[in-house]
């Protein structure tokens, strides 16, 4: 049997796909199943006075309406991020308060959608108005709280190692510059939905698109006082999440509530422009970097702090500072994080939270420097790269990042840059290269999977953790291929059900971490429980004995490791621009990215994932950007053509390289996982390779046509 | 629930009786922004009048120009050999509008009525006079960088979103049209109106009326002519601004006759007829271009956020020019 890890597999789910046999949350029909559409807030701050819902119950077809003074029961769960977590800490319809503009404030549920949607705009409201805060400019910012519990990355965003205005000050090259990301919204092809399914009121099913399984279903327990048990969570398929699918938001909870009050199932699909305010989004950010160093580009001190905005109903800071101990080492360190509160719907996790917005500040200034101390950037980065992680104080594990630079230099051909700014050009555009590094950490966490080896010679694997479209199935397909030695053709896998055995996390690019161990491990017990090293074996042992399966399952976790070791991805991107400085016209027009992520189990799709990181941070470079009204503080976009991120136009080819070796320090897999790490880096190679085309350093993103066009 | 009955038509005369025995009808063909405009609470006609089945789909040409019937599909119009040929402009504005699957189902007609992407006037949670009259201008005073620097009120300042009427403007089509009254023509400038104080109103049509047929008379210096796009990203992205210029250059390179029209900047394409005019006569090369670009650009009246627009029009003008006066080509 040829090895298959490495190989370029196509999607086991591919062809249901696209035929549609795919079954998304929002698709499951169900007898007697109504629709729930929600009614709300047109103020950014105060409270409701009065809510009139008469006309709405009145309204054809319409089942029942809830607001405040009427919603069911609904716990409040320990959402302590471990055994359960929700988006918004405040539970939907809890009090009269409106905390921002788009807040779900009522509930109509209808026998059809057209109906619930139809009535929810009879919903008459009387507010009692505050002034709102929209604008970071007029926001209170104060130190960041933690975050996600001590062990984990992100504490307070605050370290210090050394004296850094020491340093600073006797430095012979200084550069300090402050740089700007918009808000930004996570936009997934599958606009968020839920149907609850009660069994009389204390069973109960959800069909909805999860990053977490078996985090949802103890949470929704949680909210309604059941036993985790009693919840089933079904979610085999994700239209993209990118971190705002992973925990209940308040639409999901309300479904739930209604239908049990209701005793039907209730299905609850929110709009676009819904999903504005209610799914999350990245905040803004502001992040100064300030660097010292020799003349000859050695850094002696790096400061880096930065600022961004939560809602009134949950505190999240985009932890920005946790890459900067990571990227480059220096005796002189300093990162520290603010937050503000704004009437804004609340921010959350998006596609490298902290890593994406973090990067893009440093690596703007590393390029910043490189240019002032004229020297190559890839030389500055190789000169400065750390063999620990500054804040852990461990060594890293299988650390190739200058491979990803010298290959990816190589392969763009680099050395044959022009190191003078605004000297390319070609038919009438100046043409920039630019480069920036990536990073994302490697986590894993505990995952269990089943495996069940049938006489025919199939293999099932049976797991919670599910796929975001990433490409999940095929990585386990292709993991319990390899380990039993038989095709990927003859391994069926079925994920995303909390009937199955829990596979953890799709979050934070832990999937295959998590799972390939758990697969392999699970596919030795298999062979090891009739005493044979291939699958073969098994079946014939397996058939001689007239059993139906023989059965495993294993569950493998992080250990000792992690206290020996720091983790992490590596990568780098080369890119060309061009510019039409006289129309402000900005082009991608090459790309190269060059990743270490440890073993690569599926080359085909880890390549794609690299190329949908590069596309969102091309989209987060040139036009990614959601405005708040600066009056009601709604925002000002409400579909897939008003807020823009790239079209096939935008895209030029993208080469994908990987290099490493397997970290076999990390899990028996050898593998780090792919997911976020391609879109880290990608804005400020963008925005680097745009100063090397114009001469002018663009710190504000997007780099739409006004800010480009030459004045 | 406000339902809607729908018929279908199978003539002119009889979809424009239908038309005027309804107050709260509508005409339906392509639906692809009546459609969206329904869902979202914006129109809640009575009745739906289905044109698609009328004999409304050729594209005839003669000596005189070209008449394409107003259900020719966008498609249709920017894949014509003699309309690539002899209106360029017309084909290249069609084809950097909306996307591909769009382009098939819209109409001719359906382009012309289409309404403003103003994202005050789509959400009912703000105030929009042309939504409902009276209620204010919520985007005066909110983000405005998409919207209108000519001719704009207190009451709208919302911009026209189509690409194609921008080159149809400055062809001076003639927009062919029937009502219960009979026939008429309305030269395609005085077609939509500006929205002093009435926003509501995007277009002098009348009540029952239905747009037949778009009359593009023959221009032969449109050969060369040029629309340049300029947008937030690569594709389906409405314009910042846009251009549609046609010049004619005698071999003495002094320029002959012009045509200049935007997008993106009023309630309606937006003729530039006095920087037109300001072009004949004078030597064709870039301090021309760019003196009728700030003619063009005087009387703008920038708002909050879209001050920009007017440096980039200027641009946007003098590369349209250049490029039409070098023999037209890609902007």
């Amino acid at each position: 049997m040829s090895k298959i890890v490495g190989t370029a597999v196509s999607r086991k789910d591919g062809l249901a796909k696209v035929t549609g046999q795919a079954t998304y949350a929002a698709e499951h029909q169900l007898p007697g199943l109504v629709y729930g559409y929600v009614v709300t807030a047109t103020i950014a701050n105060g409270q409701i006075q009065a809510i009139d819902t008469e006309a709405a119950e009145q309204s054809p077809g319409v089942i029942a309406v809830f607001t405040h003074n009427n919603v069911p029961k609904i716990f409040k769960p320990s959402n302590d991020f471990r055994k359960s977590k929700i988006y918004e800490a405040r539970l939907p319809l809890s009090d009269a308060q409106v905390h921002y503009a788009g807040q779900i404030i009522g509930l109509v549920v209808a026998n059809t959608f057209e109906q619930a949607r139809d009535a929810a705009q009879r919903v008459k409201v009387d507010y009692t108005v505050q002034a709102p805060t929209i604008a970071a400019k007029d926001a209170v910012f104060k130190p960041a709280p933690s975050m996600f519990g001590e062990d984990m990355t992100f504490q307070t965003g605050k370290f210090t190692s050394g004296d850094f205005s020491a340093a600073m000050a006797g430095a012979a090259a200084t550069m300090t510059a402050t740089y700007h990301t918009s808000t930004e919204l996570h936009a997934p092809m599958e606009p968020h939905a839920t149907i609850a399914h009660w069994q009389g009121t204390d069973t109960l099913t959800i069909y909805e698109p999860t990053q977490w399984v078996m985090g949802t279903q103890r949470t929704y327990a949680e909210l309604f006082g059941l036993p985790s048990e009693k919840v089933r969570v079904v979610s085999p398929f994700l239209g993209g999440g990118f971190g705002s699918k992973a925990f209940p938001w308040p639409h999901g909870i309300l479904a739930a509530a209604a239908a049990r009050q209701l005793q039907r199932p209730v299905k609850l699909v929110l709009s676009r422009r819904q999903m504005t305010a209610n799914t999350g989004h990245r905040s803004e950010t502001e992040q100064t970097v300030r660097l010292a160093a020799m003349a000859d580009g050695t850094l002696t001190a790096i400061s880096h702090t930065a600022k961004s905005c939560t809602s009134p109903v949950e505190s999240f800071p985009e932890p920005c500072t946790g890459i900067t101990p990571v990227m480059y080492t220096t005796p002189n360190l300093y990162t520290s994080q603010e937050l503000a509160v704004m009437n804004v719907g609340t921010p959350t996790f998006m596609r490298a939270p902290g890593e994406n917005p973090g990067m893009w500040a440093l690596e703007s200034a590393m390029d910043e420097l490189a240019w002032q101390l004229k020297l190559d950037p890839v030389a500055l980065r190789l000169k400065n790269q750390t063999e620990k992680h500054q804040r852990k104080g461990l060594p890293f594990s299988a650390k190739h990042f200058s491979d990803c630079l010298q290959v990816g230099a190589e392969r763009f051909g680099w050395q044959n840059r022009s190191i003078t700014p605004r000297s390319l050009t070609q038919e009438g555009k100046l043409v920039g290269w630019g480069m920036a590094a990536a990073t994302f950490p490697a986590m894993r966490g505990v995952a269990s999977v089943k495996v069940r080896l049938l006489p025919d010679g199939t293999a099932h694997i049976l797991t919670s953790g599910n796929d975001m479209g990433t490409g999940a199935y095929t990585m386990v397909a292709v993991t319990a291929a390899e380990t039993l030695g038989i095709p990927v053709e003859q391994v069926r896998v079925e994920m995303g059900d909390s009937q199955l055995p829990d596979g953890g996390l799709a979050g934070g690019s832990q999937m295959t971490a998590s799972l390939a161990p758990a697969v392999i491990q699970a596919c030795r017990e298999v062979l090891k429980s009739v005493n044979c090293t291939t699958a073969t074996a098994a079946c014939a042992a397996l058939q001689q004995s007239g059993r139906a399966a023989i059965e495993a399952t294993a569950t493998t976790a992080p250990g000792a490791e992690m206290k020996q070791w720091a983790f992490q991805s590596w990568g780098a991107h080369f890119c060309e621009v061009t510019v039409d400085e006289e129309i402000g016209r900005l082009r991608v027009t090459r790309w190269v990215a060059v990743m270490d992520v440890g073993q690569v189990i599926n080359a085909k799709t880890a390549a794609s994932q690299v190329r949908g990181g590069v596309i969102m941070g091309i989209g987060q470079a040139l036009m990614e950007e959601c405005h708040f009204d600066p009056n009601t503080g709604y925002p000002v976009v409400y579909d897939l053509a008003t807020y823009h991120f790239p079209a096939h136009a935008d895209i030029p080819r993208i080469e994908v390289i990987f290099v490493g070796e397997p970290d076999l320090n990390f899990n028996p897999a050898g593998a780090r996982g792919v997911g976020e790490i391609g879109i880290t880096g990608v804005s400020a190679a963008v925005a680097n390779a745009v100063y090397h085309a114009t001469g002018k350093r663009f710190r504000h993103l997007p780099l739409t046509p006004d800010k480009l066009m030459a004045s | 629930m406000k339902n809607f009955a729908y018929v279908r038509t199978s003539s002119v005369s009889e979809a424009v009786q239908q038309a005027s025995s309804q107050p709260n009808a509508m005409f339906i063909a392509g639906g692809t922004n009546l459609v969206d405009r329904m869902k979202a609470f914006l129109d809640q006609p009575t009745q739906l009048i289905d044109i698609t089945r009328l004999d409304m789909t050729r594209i005839e040409s003669s000596r005189d120009g070209m008449r394409i019937g107003a259900l020719v599909s966008n498609t249709a119009v920017a894949d014509h050999p003699e309309i690539r040929r002899n209106y360029p402009m017309v084909s290249r504005a069609i084809l950097l509008g909306a996307s591909q699957q769009i382009r098939n189902v819209a109409t001719v007609g359906g382009n012309l009525l289409q309404r403003t992407r103003c994202p005050y006037y789509y959400d009912t949670a703000f105030a929009c006079n042309k939504r409902q009259p009276g209620s204010g201008c919520a985007a005066l005073t909110g983000i405005n960088r998409m919207h209108a620097l000519f001719g704009a009120s207190d009451q709208c300042i919302a911009v026209h979103p189509s690409d194609m009427c921008v080159p149809l403007a400055a062809l001076d089509a003639i927009v062919e049209v029937e009502g219960s009254q009979g026939k008429r023509q309305i030269p395609f400038t005085e077609f939509h109106r500006l929205p002093e104080n009435t926003p509501q109103r995007d277009s002098n049509l009348e009540p029952g009326e239905l747009i037949t047929a778009i009359v593009l008379p023959s221009l032969p210096f449109a050969q060369s002519s040029v629309y340049l796009k300029l947008r937030d990203r690569a594709s389906y992205a409405f314009a910042l601004v846009s251009v549609a210029a046609a010049i004619e250059v005698a071999s003495d390179r002094k320029i002959q006759a012009a045509r200049l029209a935007m997008g993106g900047v009023a309630h309606k394409p937006w003729r530039l007829t006095t920087a037109e005019q300001f072009l004949i006569g004078k030597p064709a090369q870039a301090e021309t271009f760019q003196q009728a670009a700030e003619i063009a650009m005087q009387a703008a009246q920038p708002l909050s956020d879209n001050r920009f627009k007017v440096g980039l029009g200027q641009r946007a003008i003098r590369r349209a020019l250049t490029i039409a006066a070098n023999g037209g080509g890609v902007a």
